[in-house]
């Protein structure tokens, strides 16, 4: 410590200008590392904008001038893109606001009510969590068809809204443990009973959480492509993940409408990203602490 | 005052344990129940005991998706948490357009892996794919690749998509880890003359040991179930060269139809996930009893 103290105040003003120099190259760095980064984003972008005719003379990356909004309107008129867009709606709003749900009634009751066992109920459903989707497959889709909901809508609304219990229920219980304990005793001292205690005096103080972890819940079920590509069939019940492949096949060379549709299929969940990023990295962060 | 528990508990976590149990408890067992069998779709199959697991060992596809699946797993908690933390040290230094930059790193992570596939894809075409163009600008021509049927460099092409969209989330758990580093105990290691390599090694890496263990948790978490990303940018071509264990049961169970052995395929691959998990749980609290 005590060479601090010798040091001249001119060393220190160059030390100073070294550092504020090397912060500078610092940040261009990154800045030049970020535009690459993004190159794969634009270039979606930018197909998406580009004539077939422009992709078949010149190729798929090759620059132009001529950008063009066809492929947008193509992928609505020819394509059932429509109907992909709506399918994953119809899919992921039920099936986030489900999970959630599910998920802070057990993350509550096992962080705050705790009854016998609790601990090992949490156990199981964490459980899920390292449960690869694949050893699900054949029994679900048995099950599916056995109640004639295969190739609907509803095998994806069930299967996300319980294999995202695991998920919902440690970030609610992890958060509800950080939760003051003497609300739900003010709450009791009232006479006020269990559900209306989570109702008018929990849920209000858990907006945060709830947000955190719908924008994420919506995002991983938005996004999803196994379910919908094994427990549908007709292009009329396929969601737009699976829809964006099916376009390889029907026209086997119509990159500016398959990228199009990619694009479209990207806008809800990076408006959210953009919108809520806050929330997004705090579900991540907050499902990512052990428990 | 004491809280007295409540029969509510109970009443608030039916309806998640039910929906848990019918979406990943039932079809799980059922599976291990039926990875014992025959079965082959049609029918009820009978059962053969350890026929299946048999048939394994001597199933080339099999031990290619065994390995591939480890090397997978390796590679994807490496590379991303390598690049993620190289990052997070960098943008911690920074504090002009940090924010900007942060965002634009993060946006894959707001993208279906069906979309990142099918760019990288295109970034990887032999004729007209960018990293060729690139290669051919810079006058490495005769490095030009087809990058994806190529069985030598397939699936490191594929993992290279895979880090390119998971790296945000090993940055913004580290840069949640960095903000608790002590910036006393830096600067006076600073002072004690150590450089910035040393005082990376015994200060800031020591310091951020649970974010590793996060970092880690969740990367296993997610190599061991992706699908998708393998699925649309090499269907696990070229020769089945890069499917993983997760894509072959898939494949098994439903484009063969055999869904004794596909049931087989994802018992062997939820019990290597809770092998690989439990190692790395073990491992680490080990480690946290002896330093």
């Amino acid at each position: 410590m005590s060479e601090i103290a010798l040091t001249r105040p001119a060393e220190t003003a160059i030390a100073g200008e070294r550092s504020r120099a090397s912060k500078a190259s610092l940040v261009a760095l990154l800045l030049a590392f970020a535009v690459v980064f993004l190159v794969p984003c634009l270039g979606v972008l930018y197909t998406s904008l580009k004539s077939d005719a422009e992709i078949a003379a010149n190729g798929l990356w090759a620059p132009t001038g001529n950008l063009t909004l066809d492929n947008y309107l193509q992928a609505f008129s020819v394509g059932s893109t429509g109907r992909y867009l709506l399918n994953s709606v119809l899919v992921t709003v039920p099936a986030t606001a489900v999970s959630v749900a599910l998920g802070t009634l057990a993350g509550y009751a096992i962080a705050v009510l705790r009854p016998r066992a609790g601990e090992f109920i949490g156990f199981v459903l964490l459980a899920g969590l390292f449960v690869p989707p694949q050893i699900l497959l054949i029994p679900l889709f048995q099950g599916f068809n056995a109640t004639g909901m295969y190739d609907t809508l509803w095998p994806m609304i069930i299967v996300h809204s319980g294999y995202g219990i695991s998920l919902c229920t440690l970030v609610m219980r992890n958060f509800f443990r950080s939760l003051p304990i003497e609300l739900r005793a003010a709450g009791l001292v009232d006479g006020a009973s269990e559900p209306r205690i989570l109702a008018s005096i929990v849920l209000p103080m858990t907006r945060p959480a709830l947000a955190a972890l719908a924008t994420l819940q919506f995002t991983f079920i938005w996004n999803d492509f196994l379910y919908p590509l094994v427990f549908t069939r007709s292009d009329t019940m396929r969601t737009v993940m699976v829809g964006i492949l099916q376009q390889q096949g029907q026209f086997s060379v119509a990159y500016g409408v398959q990228a199009a549709l990619a694009v479209l299929a990207s806008l809800p969940t990076v408006a959210i990203f953009i919108a809520f990023q806050k929330h997004f990295i705090a579900g991540l962060t907050t499902g990512a602490v052990k428990g | 005052m004491t809280i007295r528990r409540t029969w509510w508990a109970w009443g608030f976590l039916a309806a998640p344990l039910l929906a848990y149990g019918i979406t990943v408890v039932w079809p799980a067992l059922y599976s291990f129940a039926h990875g014992f069998t025959d079965w082959q779709a049609v029918g009820g199959g009978e059962f053969v005991g350890l026929e299946q697991f048999r048939r394994m060992t001597a199933d080339p596809s099999f031990l290619r998706a065994l390995r591939n699946t480890l090397i997978w797993t390796v590679l994807a908690v490496v590379v991303p948490t390598i690049a993620g933390l190289a990052l997070a040290l960098a943008l911690n230094r920074v504090t002009r357009f940090a924010k900007l930059i942060k965002s634009i790193f993060f946006l894959p992570l707001a993208l279906s892996l069906v979309v990142v596939g099918q760019v990288w894809f295109w970034i990887y075409r032999p004729e007209d794919g960018l990293l060729n163009l690139v290669l051919g600008a810079v006058g490495l021509e005769s490095w030009g690749h087809a990058w994806l049927s190529d069985p030598d460099t397939a699936l490191w092409a594929v993992m290279i998509a895979w880090g390119w969209q998971q790296v945000a989330l090993a940055m913004v758990i580290f840069l949640a880890g960095l903000t608790s580093v002590s910036r006393d105990l830096t600067e006076a290691a600073h002072m004690d003359g150590a450089g910035a390599w040393a005082r990376l090694r015994a200060v800031v890496l020591p310091a951020l040991r649970p974010s590793f263990v996060v970092v880690t948790s969740l990367s296993l978490i997610n190599a061991l179930k992706s699908f998708d990303i393998v699925y649309v940018m090499t269907g696990g071509g070229p020769f089945r060269q890069t499917e993983t264990l997760a894509v072959l049961a898939y494949r098994v169970s439903f484009k063969t139809y055999d869904f004794g052995y596909g049931s087989a395929v994802s018992v062997v691959l939820f019990v290597v996930s809770v092998v690989i998990i439990g190692l790395f749980f073990a491992w680490n609290s080990w480690k946290d009893r002896h330093v």
